[in-house]
């Protein structure tokens, strides 16, 4: 019967799963370039990392993420992030520096764990909003575009923290002045490969893989001719190590706690953008489709993922903005395309690792400044231009990335956001026409002394009032004292001027879906109708 | 369709853009080039020190530093024309850093001044005699930070930050904090050419990879070296103004005469920073065993292990820039320091119930 039952689905089934599964392919075709470059040039760490983040992170986040178009695996900021977090701790490549990596990461997903089990920290990371994610997204992209000018040029990776402009700047000469020239000239063709093949629409998905076959074709042609002696390009090293799975211990002893310690906050970063850039991404490209996942499916996924990666020789996994869009753009519709793309990556790293091996760094290189490229555009931040607040949000968030560091950023963006919108509470819109006196807004403490330093004024000028509060969608216990002692001096009188069959009308119609409107609020008083005294 | 040639335009344009870059880099790579090929001028100290270690292009060369010291010498493989001006370049980087002397300025130093802030720091403030100090009976002096071991005992381990430190890693660390700047790439000739001339002193030296010699580190004054009455920067400052106030300036600033920088500065803008090992809150015993050794000159060993403590704690509470890892706080507050103490700190001078009126200018 169930053969049966297979047999006759078959028809239906074949070709949807044709079609994700050539999503997956190319996903995966996408996935692995970046997925290098991010270790290693990001990083700080083996090639194997990102390979497998894009294998078992995504694996893992497409059986847990129950949305639809959901994407893990390695990510920019993550693994900036953990570079920049260890590299005054050790130094990169090396085996302490892997281990406490892997400890970072461990870090940062049971830390993760934790805003999943504590609900009012989850539900802050959607207190994020638009304007910090992209100014944040914005300030990466530029960085990654200076932090890769060294390897585009060749020259070695400077070891200590690059994020100051002014450093990106003599990074810069030192490109125009020392760089290798034939380095250049890989990651030059490599760009704008990537650039031309963008314009055409057939191909654009394919732009970064057929820019890095163009630079690695240059780059063997100079093997050829010049010698790779002479050149000295740097290529992918050989991949023969990465196998099915590559188990992997954090570092946690009595010798390395005191550098453990050092690098909680980075581990608090880590978390935080992985959860910031699930949540986010989760948010824009369900709407995009229609849909709704729970944000909190999203964290628990990270959250276990992460906790599971580090014993798997893994960068740590969170959605990818440019992946997911490039699901959605393919039309990739069921999570057998995230899962598809890391089985087809297994195989592709363990029978066709000679060919990867002979991809040169300076394409690698202008992979991330493409990539980098791409994350800033006007269309995300032309919308904040246009509100001042928001475009200070923007600004700040955007700046300090360059200025500070990411969680710096955040923090920043955060604290001006969450300023705004407590002004905006604090200001409710009061008005005078002969005796009455309108408050549109929230009676609260922040509010009070504002209506207050009017209502004394009219008060002296008047004599007496009417307190219109028809439109206040929220009075707390402070304003309801005040108004009650205002009530007593007898000065005053209180207007609701919501019509009682409107009301009434609003009655019924929260009564008919108590299910699903106010499920919680059953029981209690609604505050919206204890207006009147 | 309008949409088209509009995006061609932009493809054209970043394509342009970044083929001038390219032409750009080609034609700085052609003036590097042609500077490396160029025939150096070497500054006085470095023609002295050069000529003694007669260095020269040929099939061997021979130390007559060893043959002076030692009665003989070891044949070694000799230096090509391209080696000696490259250790003739990194000994004018070491005497002349930002290019005071050179006649192009800053260009013939590597353009070194961009990665120092300030004007006035160069190498050879700490590291004495051209990072080669010896008494006139030609003996190296212990503690005078002497280039030759430095190269010879580079990939160690450090003993402050515990890395298995490269000399350019080492020589990038002077940059950031000694220099208060910022760090070369280690392709840099900047760095390539001091290793070079460091590996030449090493050279003539007849030092050996392996060894420890006891000139590069400081020598180190540890409280324990003391009678231990604990250390005071009252008690420095006191000893700072008889002693090295009259070049070092009453607060430390250094003594500049046009454009010369006769005596370095120990404190202010153009000084050290907060992240340097020679900064005593931070590395307590460095700065004082280069008091002791080195200062003042002519008069080295003239002040005991307490006075030497004593003046390092002093100078560490004097306004300084902060050291680049500290952020951007700290970073502004050394900053206001810097601009507030000194008018402070004279006009304190100036009602003469301080001793600090004796020896303002």
């Amino acid at each position: 019967m169930p053969t049966n039952a297979i047999a006759s689905a078959l028809p239906r089934i074949l070709p949807v799963l044709r079609g994700n599964l050539l999503v997956g392919l190319t996903l995966a075709v996408v996935t692995l370039p970046q997925a290098i470059a991010f270790s290693t040039t990001l990083a700080g760490l083996p090639p194997h990392f990102g390979i497998y983040a894009a294998i078992w992170g995504v694996l893992f986040t497409a059986m847990l993420n129950p949305s639809r178009v959901f994407s893990g695996g390695p990510n920019t900021t993550m693994s900036a992030a953990i570079g920049v977090t260890l590299l005054p701790v050790a130094p990169p490549f090396g085996v302490d520096y892997i281990g406490y990596a892997l400890t970072l990461i461990l870090l940062a997903g049971l830390i993760q764990l934790l805003f999943l089990l504590i609900r009012p920290l989850g539900r802050m990371l959607d207190l994020i909003n638009e304007p910090i994610i992209n100014g944040l997204i914005c300030g990466i992209g530029l960085f990654l575009i200076f932090k890769s000018l060294t390897g585009f040029a060749g020259l070695p990776i400077n070891t200590e923290v690059e994020w100051p402009l002014w450093i990106a700047w003599q990074s810069f000469l030192a490109v125009l002045e020392i760089g290798n020239l034939y380095a250049i000239q890989i990651g030059l063709i490599t760009l704008i490969t990537c650039l031309v093949v963008r314009q055409i629409h057939a191909l654009r998905n394919w732009a970064i893989l057929i820019g890095v076959a163009a630079g690695t074709a240059y780059s063997e042609y100079l093997n050829a001719t010049v010698g790779l002696q002479n050149t000295m390009i740097e290529q992918i090293a050989s991949l023969s190590s990465v196998g099915f799975v590559f188990p992997s211990l954090p570092l946690f002893n009595q010798e390395a706690m005191s550098d453990i310690i050092s690098i909680l906050p980075g581990a608090v970063t880590l978390a935080l953008l992985g959860l910031f850039q699930t949540v986010a991404a989760m948010r824009r490209m369900n709407r995009k489709i229609g849909g709704y996942t729970d944000s909190r499916r999203g964290i628990f996924a990270d959250a276990v993922s992460n906790c599971l990666l580090p014993f798997l020789s893994s960068l740590p996994t969170c959605a990818s903005f440019n992946r997911m869009w490039l699901v959605y753009s393919l039309g990739g519709n069921s999570r057998l395309t995230s899962a598809s793309s890391a089985l087809i990556l297994l195989l592709m790293v363990l029978f066709l690792a000679d060919w990867i091996a002979m991809i040169p760094m300076p394409a690698m290189a202008a992979v991330i400044m493409v990539v980098g490229a791409n994350m800033i555009s006007w269309e995300d931040i032309k919308p904040h231009l246009r509100d001042r607040r928001e475009a200070v949000v923007f600004m700040a968030s955007f700046l300090s990335v360059l200025f500070l560091d990411l969680f710096g950023a955040v923090v920043v963006g955060s604290v001006l956001a969450f300023a705004y919108s407590k002004w905006e509470q604090a200001h409710p819109s009061i008005s005078l026409s002969g005796n009455v006196l309108k408050v549109r807004g929230n009676i609260y403490y922040g509010s009070l002394p504002v209506i207050e330093s009017t209502y004394h004024g009219a008060i002296e000028r008047v004599g007496s009032l009417v307190l219109d509060f028809s439109e206040c969608y929220y009075i707390d216990q402070e304003g309801i004292r005040w108004l009650a002692a205002a009530k007593t001096e007898q000065k005053v009188a209180f207007a609701d001027r919501r019509k009682s069959q409107n009301r009434r009308e609003l009655e019924r119609r929260k009564t008919g879906d108590t299910k699903r409107a106010s499920g919680k609020r059953r029981g209690k008083p609604d505050r919206r109708q204890r207006s009147e005294f | 369709m309008a949409a088209l040639p509009a995006r061609l335009l932009k493809v054209a344009l970043i394509v342009s853009i970044l083929g001038g870059l390219y032409l750009l880099a080609v034609k700085k790579h052609a003036e590097r080039e042609a500077l490396r090929q160029a025939a150096v001028e070497l500054t006085p100290a470095c023609k002295a020190k050069l000529q003694d270690y007669a260095l020269r292009p040929g099939e061997q060369y021979r130390s007559p530093y060893l043959l002076k010291t030692a009665g003989s010498s070891i044949e070694l493989r000799g230096y090509s024309e391209e080696d000696v001006r490259a250790i003739q370049r990194g000994c004018n980087i070491f005497d002349d850093l930002q290019g005071h002397l050179a006649k192009s300025g800053p260009r013939e130093r590597w353009h070194a001044d961009r990665f120092v802030r300030g004007t006035q720091t160069t190498c050879v403030h700490c590291h004495q005699g051209v990072g080669d100090k010896q008494d006139a009976a030609g003996n190296r002096l212990v503690g005078s930070n002497s280039m030759g071991t430095s190269w010879v005992m580079a990939d160690m381990y450090d003993r402050f930050t515990g890395l298995l430190l490269p000399h350019d890693w080492r020589q990038m660390q002077c940059y950031i904090n000694s220099s208060n700047g910022f760090k070369p790439n280690s392709a840099d000739d900047l760095l390539r050419d001091v290793t070079a001339y460091s590996r030449f002193l090493a050279a003539a030296l007849d030092l050996k990879i392996g060894n420890r010699y006891p000139e590069p580190g400081m020598d180190e004054i540890p409280a324990s070296a003391t009678l231990r009455r604990g250390d005071d920067y009252v008690r420095g400052a006191h000893v700072y103004r008889q002693r090295c106030a009259s070049c070092h300036g009453p607060q430390g600033l250094g003594t500049v005469v046009q454009g010369r920088v006769l005596y370095p500065a120990v404190a202010g803008p153009e000084s050290f920073s907060l992240d340097s090992r020679m900064n005593f809150a931070r590395v307590n015993t460095v700065m004082p065993g280069f008091i002791c050794r080195n200062m003042p000159p002519g008069e080295e060993g003239s002040l005991d292990n307490q006075q030497c403590r004593d003046i390092a704690y002093y100078l560490s509470t004097l306004p300084r820039p902060a050291g680049d890892k500290q952020g951007p706080l700290v970073a502004a507050w050394q900053q206001l320091m810097m601009t507030v103490m000194p008018p402070l700190t004279r006009y304190a001078g100036s009602l003469g119930n301080n001793d600090t009126a004796h020896v303002s200018h």
